[in-house]
């Protein structure tokens, strides 16, 4: 069974961009714009995957992965490895996301190398997920 | 400008040619594309108008200099922080441990052989770190030092300089900003080593193929992933060159999928050690045997236990 990701980023084009390299990894991709919408989508459905452009999150960070740990909790199913990606680059802004649960962060632009080696480092590369409300 | 390939064919014969003389490389055919980037960013770095002048400068006037920039630039492999872990956990679980034992401790001298643009070192650094962190590993005095031909990759991995791409391949996020910092210059996407980590390492440049003259030898040495890419002769001449740098007891640590093969004087391969070789401690390195062996030996008994009959 596949595994799911969730890309979340207000532009089109990163969006796609983003899909096709994880696509590769073999995930199901889901897709939204802004937080709000991911939560939505993860109320129906919690992935296995966040890759999350905070920028377009509309919300804090830290509140975003409370909100997501509730939906896990409440579907009984584990909390989703979160990727964040965006095109900031600084050290207190890195700090600040790990802090809140982030765990790892890809700073804008990537390839597809990048996220390949991120996923890796994020443990996500062993084929022993499945999807959890699918 | 890359609309083809403007280099004269005739042009990456030579070149093929002095890659091979020079660093016992073979360079396949798929290296067209590779010959044009690599070798136009050194061309303008060395101050040439256009590709084809170096290339010309090169082959007419013969710098030792410029053929051993121009082969360094062709040779380099692409590289990233952590590659190939099964062989870094090799080197962590099983050789310095083993070596700590053995030792009691003190300083480990450790040699990346062919060491690119320093993301082995670094990330051999780092993990030293966490291990000594989690105290896995006693307090070891771990000496780290790269060494390459001469080359814009080399001069990276003094600096401890990588780029956006680099920094984010393989590296994780908490190991990026606890030992590297952006770089402070406006406009520079760059990151650069903190001088915690880069006081650990030393890169010098030196001559692969031809060996180091210096009587130095090395508690583990890395090579990893650049085997297949030696030509037959080469690849005996770079497997004794390693072993000879290796103290007793020392480690060789290849890719966790390469085989050194039947070509391994001196060293025994490492079971359950994905690419980890063994100096061999009893058994001395024979000499090569050229043409016919010398007169009156017609045994394998060493010289002392002969001279004990006489």
């Amino acid at each position: 069974m596949a595994h799911c990701c969730l890309i979340v980023d207000r532009s089109a084009m990163v969006r796609r961009v983003a899909a096709r390299i994880v696509r590769e990894l073999d995930f199901e991709i889901t897709e939204a714009q802004t937080g709000r919408e991911a939560l939505d989508s993860c109320a129906a459905q919690v992935p296995h995957v966040v890759l999350l452009d905070w920028k377009s999150a509309d919300m804090e960070a830290q509140g975003f992965i409370e909100s997501l740990r509730d939906l896990a909790s409440r579907q009984g199913v584990s909390m989703p490895t979160v990727l964040f990606c965006t095109a900031e680059r600084s050290v207190d802004r890195i700090v600040a996301a790990l802090k809140a649960g982030a765990d790892e962060y890809i700073m804008k632009p990537f390839d597809s190398d990048i996220i390949t080696a991120k996923f890796a480092l994020a443990g996500l590369l062993s084929r022993d997920r499945t999807c959890a409300a699918a | 400008m890359r609309g083809g390939l403007s280099l004269r064919p005739t042009y990456y014969e030579a070149l093929r040619r002095l890659t091979l003389q020079l660093a016992g490389v073979q360079m396949g055919s798929d290296h067209a594309f590779l010959v044009e980037t690599r070798l136009s960013q050194l061309a303008r770095k060395e101050g040439y108008e256009t590709l084809d002048a170096m290339i010309e400068d090169l082959f007419a006037v013969g710098q030792a200099r410029l053929a051993v920039h121009v082969v360094s630039a062709l040779v380099e492999r692409d590289t990233h922080f952590n590659r190939d872990p099964a062989s870094l956990d090799a080197l962590f679980d099983t050789a310095l441990p083993d070596l700590v034992e053995k030792r009691g401790g003190g300083r480990i001298d450790l040699l990346s052989y062919g060491c690119g643009s320093g993301q082995d070192l670094y990330s051999i650094a780092i993990r030293a770190r966490h291990a000594a962190a989690r105290a896995m590993l006693a307090p070891v005095d771990l000496h780290l030092k790269g060494v390459d031909y001469p080359s814009q990759a080399l001069e990276r991995a003094r600096t401890g300089r990588y780029t956006h791409f680099e920094i984010q391949r393989g590296l994780s996020a908490r190991d990026m900003i606890a030992h590297f910092t952006p770089d402070p210059v406006a406009d520079s996407t760059d990151w650069l080593a903190a001088a915690h980590l880069r006081e650990t390492v030393k890169f010098q440049d030196m001559h692969l193929l031809s060996g180091t003259q210096e009587a130095e030898a090395f508690h583990v040495v890395l090579f990893r992933g650049a085997i297949g890419q030696y030509g037959h002769a080469a690849r005996i001449r770079v497997i004794r060159t390693l072993a000879k740098l290796l103290r007793p007891h020392g480690y060789l640590v290849t890719g966790s999928d390469e085989d050194l093969g039947e070509i391994h004087p001196g060293l025994e391969k490492v079971e359950s050690a994905p690419g980890l070789y063994r100096r061999r401690v009893v058994q001395q390195e024979p000499a090569p045997v050229i043409g016919k062996p010398p007169p009156g030996r017609t045994t394998f008994e060493p010289p002392v236990a002969r001279r004990a009959h006489g």
